[in-house]
C-alpha cells in the first residue's frame, strides 16, 4: 500500500479536527462494563458522572471550559449518566455548556432532580433545569433528598406516563432517612433510588440493596469517595496486589470497583474537575469486577488500615 | 439521632475554595480601581467623624448605605449567588441594612455620648476594616487579586460599618447590629469550611464589636 502525502495530510487534518467534531463521540463502541436498568433492560455503564461542587463554577469561562473538557472525556471514554440537581448552584448551566460543545451526545443519560418544598413549583423547576441542560427531556428525574416526595412522585409518574421523562427516582445521601427510603421503595413504583454506599459505609447492604433487587429498582451510588476523603485516607497505604487481577490500578478504582461489583448497584457517580480523574474513574468500569470473596477481602483490608 | 446532627460544616459548602476565590479575583479585576474610590470615600467621612462626630452625622451612614447596597447588588446578587443560592437571601438582608442606614441618616440627631473604650475601639475596628482587611488575603496565602476591600466585599464593609457606628455613637446602634453580626458568623463559618485562615477575621470582628458595645466607658 502506497501512502501518499495527501493521505498523510488528510489523516493529520482528521486528527487535528477531532476536538472540533463532537458528533464523532456518538455511537462509539464502549468497552465499559454495563448493567441493565431493571425496569427496561437498558444497558448503563457502571460509572457515571456526578456534579456536586465540582461543576458549580458560576460564569467563570476558564472553569466552565475545564468542566466541558471533563464531560468530553467522559463521553469519549464511553460514559452515559450525568447527574445533577437544582441544589447544585450553577452545575446545571455548566453541564449545558459542556453538552452544547459536544452537540449533545446521543449516549447521554440525563439524571436530574426536583428539589422544592412547594409541590406546585415542581414542574416549573424541572422545566428550568431542562432549559439549563438544553435537552428535550430528562431520562431520569429524582426527588432530591425526599423533599415533599408524597406530592412530587405522583407528578413525576404522570410526566413519565405522558412521555416527558423516562424514569422516576428518589435520592438521599450519607445514610440519612434510610427507613423512609425503604418505605418509598416498598410502596411506590419508582425506577431508581440514589444512595451513598462505599467500602466503609455499607449499611445499605442490610436492607436497601436487597430491597432494590427484590423490587427491580436501579441503584445509583453517590459520594463513592466521601468527597475525596476516602482516597486521602488510604492513599499512603499500599494498594493490595491481589486487586490487580480486576484491573484496579489505584485507590479510586479499588473503591469504585467495590461499589459497582455489588449485584444491586447499577452505577456509581463520582464527581471530578479533572480529565485524568474522569478517565481513571471510567477505567474502573473496565476489566473485571470483584467477586464476593474478593469484596470481603477488600473490606477486611481497608478496615485493617 | 436527628438528621441535622449528621451534618458537618463541610456538607453545607457547595463550591470549592478555588471557585470562590477566583470569583473574587475576577470581580476585583472587573471593577478596578473602584476599590480605591470606596476606601478614599470612607476615609473622607471617617477621619472628620473621628475628630468631630456631630459634623458628619448624615455623611457617615450615607456612605455606608452606599457600600452595603453596592455589595448586595454587585457581589452578592450578581456574582456570589451564581455559586451559592443562599446569597439571594443574603443580598436581601444587605438591602434591608442599606435601608436601615438610610433611615439612620434621615433621622440623624446629635450622637449619643460615647465612652472612650467604645469610641477608640470603634476607630480601631473601622481602621481594621478599611485598611488592614485587604491584606488578609496575603496573610492567608492567597493571591493579592482576591483582596477584600470596603464597599466591594461584605466582610470589610461590615467591619468598617460596625467600627464607624461604635465610633460616632448612634442611638440606633442596636438596630444596625443584627444583620452584620449574622453575616460575620456565616462568612466565618464558610471560610472555616474552606480551611481558609481568613475565617478568624469575621469572628474577631463579632467579638470585638460585642466587647465594645458592652463597654460602658
Amino acid at each position: 500500500m502506497i501512502i501518499t502525502r495527501r493521505a498523510v495530510v488528510q489523516g493529520l487534518g482528521f486528527a487535528v479536527s477531532l476536538p472540533l467534531m463532537p458528533r464523532l463521540t456518538r455511537g462509539q463502541p464502549a468497552d465499559l462494563i454495563t448493567k441493565p436498568i431493571p425496569r427496561s433492560g437498558e444497558p448503563m455503564p457502571v460509572v457515571g458522572l456526578g456534579t456536586w461542587i465540582t461543576f458549580n463554577v458560576g460564569d467563570d469561562p476558564v472553569l466552565k471550559d475545564e468542566c466541558a473538557a471533563v464531560i468530553a472525556a467522559f463521553f469519549e471514554g464511553g460514559g452515559r449518566m450525568i447527574d445533577s440537581s437544582p441544589m447544585y448552584g450553577s452545575s446545571q448551566p455548566t453541564i449545558g455548556h459542556g453538552l452544547r460543545k459536544l452537540d449533545y451526545p446521543e449516549r447521554l443519560f440525563s439524571a436530574e432532580k426536583v428539589w422544592i418544598s412547594d409541590p406546585a413549583g415542581g414542574a416549573a423547576q424541572i422545566e428550568a433545569s431542562r432549559g439549563y441542560w438544553g435537552v428535550g427531556k430528562f431520562d431520569l428525574v429524582q426527588v432530591h433528598n425526599l423533599v415533599s416526595w408524597e406530592e412530587h412522585l405522583p407528578a413525576l409518574f404522570d410526566m413519565k406516563a405522558a412521555g416527558q421523562l423516562r424514569y422516576v427516582g428518589i435520592t438521599t445521601s450519607e445514610g440519612r432517612r434510610h427507613r423512609e427510603i425503604e418505605r418509598v421503595m416498598a410502596s411506590q413504583p419508582i425506577d431508581f433510588v440514589q444512595i451513598t454506599y462505599n467500602v466503609l459505609d455499607r449499611e445499605p447492604e442490610d436492607r436497601i440493596l436487597p430491597l432494590a433487587r427484590e423490587k427491580g429498582i436501579a441503584v445509583i451510588v453517590n459520594r463513592p469517595f466521601r468527597q475525596g476523603d476516602l482516597i486521602r485516607q488510604f492513599e499512603d497505604a499500599p494498594l493490595p496486589d491481589w486487586v490487580a487481577e480486576t484491573g484496579a490500578r489505584n485507590w479510586a478504582q479499588f473503591l469504585l470497583k467495590f461499589i459497582i461489583s455489588h449485584p444491586a448497584v447499577t452505577c456509581a457517580i463520582p464527581a471530578t474537575t479533572r480529565v485524568d480523574h474522569v478517565r481513571e474513574n471510567l477505567d474502573a468500569a473496565r476489566g473485571t469486577l470483584p467477586d464476593e470473596t474478593m469484596r470481603r477481602r477488600m473490606v477486611d483490608y481497608v478496615e485493617a488500615l | 439521632m436527628s438528621d441535622w446532627a449528621t451534618y458537618t460544616l463541610a456538607d453545607f459548602l457547595m463550591f470549592s475554595p478555588r471557585v470562590y476565590f477566583r470569583l473574587i479575583e475576577r470581580y476585583n479585576q472587573a471593577l478596578w480601581p473602584l476599590q480605591l474610590v470606596f476606601i478614599a470615600g470612607a476615609l473622607a467621612v471617617l477621619v472628620p467623624a473621628a475628630l468631630h462626630p456631630s459634623r458628619v452625622r448624615i455623611a457617615v451612614p450615607s456612605i455606608f448605605a452606599l457600600a452595603w447596597g453596592f455589595c448586595a447588588w454587585q457581589f452578592l446578587w450578581m456574582r456570589y449567588a451564581s455559586i451559592n443560592w443562599a446569597m439571594s437571601y443574603a443580598a436581601a438582608a444587605f438591602f434591608i441594612q442599606t435601608g436601615l442606614l438610610v433611615l439612620t441618616a434621615l433621622l440623624a440627631r446629635e450622637p449619643a455620648s460615647v465612652g472612650g473604650l467604645r469610641r477608640y475601639g470603634g476607630i480601631g475596628l473601622a481602621v481594621f476594616g478599611l485598611l488592614a482587611y485587604p491584606f488578609i488575603a496575603l496573610l492567608a496565602g492567597r493571591s493579592p487579586a482576591s483582596a477584600e476591600t470596603f464597599g466591594m466585599m461584605p466582610d470589610p464593609t461590615v467591619a468598617t460599618t460596625l467600627g464607624a457606628m461604635l465610633m460616632v455613637g448612634r442611638r440606633t446602634l442596636w438596630l444596625l447590629l443584627p444583620i452584620p453580626i449574622i453575616w460575620c458568623a456565616y462568612s466565618g463559618l464558610t471560610l472555616w469550611a474552606m480551611e481558609d485562615p481568613g475565617a478568624l477575621a469575621p469572628f474577631a470582628v463579632v467579638v470585638a464589636t460585642l466587647v465594645f458595645v458592652a463597654a460602658r466607658r
